[in-house]
């Protein structure tokens, strides 16, 4: 059994859980601190990320798996704005800004604006009444859709207060039970790991 | 003037959080003792974990490969904690059937730790040379960079399974759509309660909120981890009555119970 990282676990998760308590500069300074390595262990990590993405898209290029040429773009992509930005750094006015805006924000974008289709298709599906709960989504939906537009409010005035009703009082009851359960989760999940008893994050169930 | 520096020891606008923190602890070590002498913990069945081995077995009658997606958080999410702790159970599954399993990851954090993880459940299994190095990989940093990646991914290689676990924002649907053209047999797990109608829409499973933090001790059913969830159940059951109670108290002119719950 490994006990030296459930251990190390043990002691750096008290403290930060003693950490949130004290508000003391000193302890502060250390949370801080901690954060640092965070971010200094983060910077290592992306080396690792780099190496394998290197390594998943080389071996597809070797393989000529489908898509191959994808991965050559990748890598391509990956070399120049790697060495671009060691030569010329990535502040404003360089080339790797110039990149990230004009090729990678307007390609993120693009993705972002399919949500509308990904939507409707969901919607489609999801709004068919095939039972009790399937119909109840539909109608409300339906009200919620003509409640939010001014045509509501010409059919019926108390549409936009019925609908804000709908969102305040049933919707956000729901929501907040789902909030209470996942934030008495969160607690657990990170005592156990805390404690030792949930140990899959070694790889060992037990 | 500088802001002057603080040197409390103990903040008591947190005392309550403190006592609730205790509390938990306290059922933990009760339901902890209760399972270590035998005790029987009932558990609910999730029927997103049930299907999630039906899952394995039919990629592996297919000779398809499952795809996993531990979401978008960091590890500081405990979303992410939760799906670590399931990939470790789901690569055991995958590793004793001999399927094959994929893992794409958006931080390199988690894509060190999630390799370490399916290596050691590989080894576990007894099959440590099955495993196949690049089959956690990273894929990229930038949200709608790894969407497209991952939605390649679904189309191209078709595995039979989706698995979703974790902690998802604008994305989760562009996914669980995309491989819900694909035809696969999809589950998620998410702690993000806005992304959860998505799942639910474009899912054939989905687990919520809680749920997913549930499922590392509902796949393991060891009977310390099944106590460390009626624990939990034993924490929601007093929150519910402290809730309760505070706004009965509230209605009847007295909100004191109501401003000890306030947290700051």
């Amino acid at each position: 059994m490994r006990s030296g990282p459930v251990i190390l676990t043990f002691l750096v998760g008290t403290a930060l859980i003693a950490l949130f308590f004290i508000p003391h500069h000193k302890a502060q300074a250390i949370n801080a601190e901690l954060l640092v390595w965070a971010t200094v262990i983060y910077a290592f990590a992306l080396i690792l990320g780099s190496i394998s993405l290197w390594n998943t898209h080389a071996r597809k290029i070797r393989l000529k798996t489908e898509g191959w040429p994808y991965s050559l773009v990748t890598l391509f992509a990956l070399v120049v704005v790697t060495a671009l930005g060691v030569w010329q750094g990535v502040g404003e006015g360089t080339v790797v800004s110039r990149i990230y805006n004009m090729v990678n924000s307007p390609l993120a974008s693009t993705m972002f604006a399919l949500l509308a289709f990904f939507i409707a298709s969901a919607a489609f599906r999801a709004f068919r009444a095939r039972n009790v709960e399937a119909t109840l989504l539909l109608v409300t939906a339906v009200l919620m859709m003509i409640g939010r537009v001014s045509i509501g409010e010409f059919i019926w005035k108390g549409f936009p207060g019925f609908t804000e009703w709908l969102l305040d009082v049933p919707n956000l009851a729901a929501k907040r039970a789902i909030a209470i359960g996942v934030g008495l989760g969160a607690v657990s999940i990170g005592l156990k790991i805390i404690l030792g008893i949930e140990r899959g994050y070694l790889g060992r169930s037990r | 003037m500088g802001a002057e520096l603080d040197t409390r020891w103990f903040d008591p606008a947190r005392t309550n959080l403190l006592v609730g923190l205790l509390l938990f602890l306290t059922f933990l070590a009760i339901n902890v003792l209760r399972a270590k002498r035998g005790g029987s913990i009932y558990i609910r069945p999730l029927a997103g974990l049930k299907a999630l081995d039906e899952a394995i077995g039919r990629a592996t009658e297919m000779g398809r490969s499952i795809l996993y997606m531990p979401g978008l958080g960091s590890m500081e999410e405990v979303g992410t904690l939760a799906s670590i702790t399931i990939v470790s159970r789901v690569a055991r599954k995958v590793a004793d059937l001999g399927c094959s399993m994929q893992v794409p990851c958006y931080d390199p954090v988690v894509m060190a730790i999630i390799d370490g993880v399916v290596r050691e459940a590989y080894l576990e299994a007894g099959r440590g040379d099955e495993f196949k190095p690049g089959s956690v990989h990273y894929v990229s940093a930038q949200q709608f960079a790894y969407v497209a990646a991952v939605s390649g991914i679904m189309l191209r290689e078709r595995p039979a399974a989706n698995v979703f676990m974790g902690s998802f924002y604008a994305e989760s649907l562009f996914l669980a759509e995309t491989g819900n053209l694909t035809g696969a047999i999809q589950i998620a797990g998410c702690d993000k309660v806005t992304q959860l109608p998505f799942f639910v829409c474009a899912c054939d499973y989905t687990l919520m909120g809680e749920e997913l933090f549930a499922a590392s001790a509902y796949i393991g059913r060891e009977p310390i981890q099944l106590a460390t969830i009626a624990a939990q159940d034993w924490a929601k059951a007093l929150a519910a009555a402290m809730i309760v109670a505070a706004i009965a108290l509230s209605a009847l002119g007295h909100p004191e119970l109501g401003r000890l719950l306030h947290t700051s």
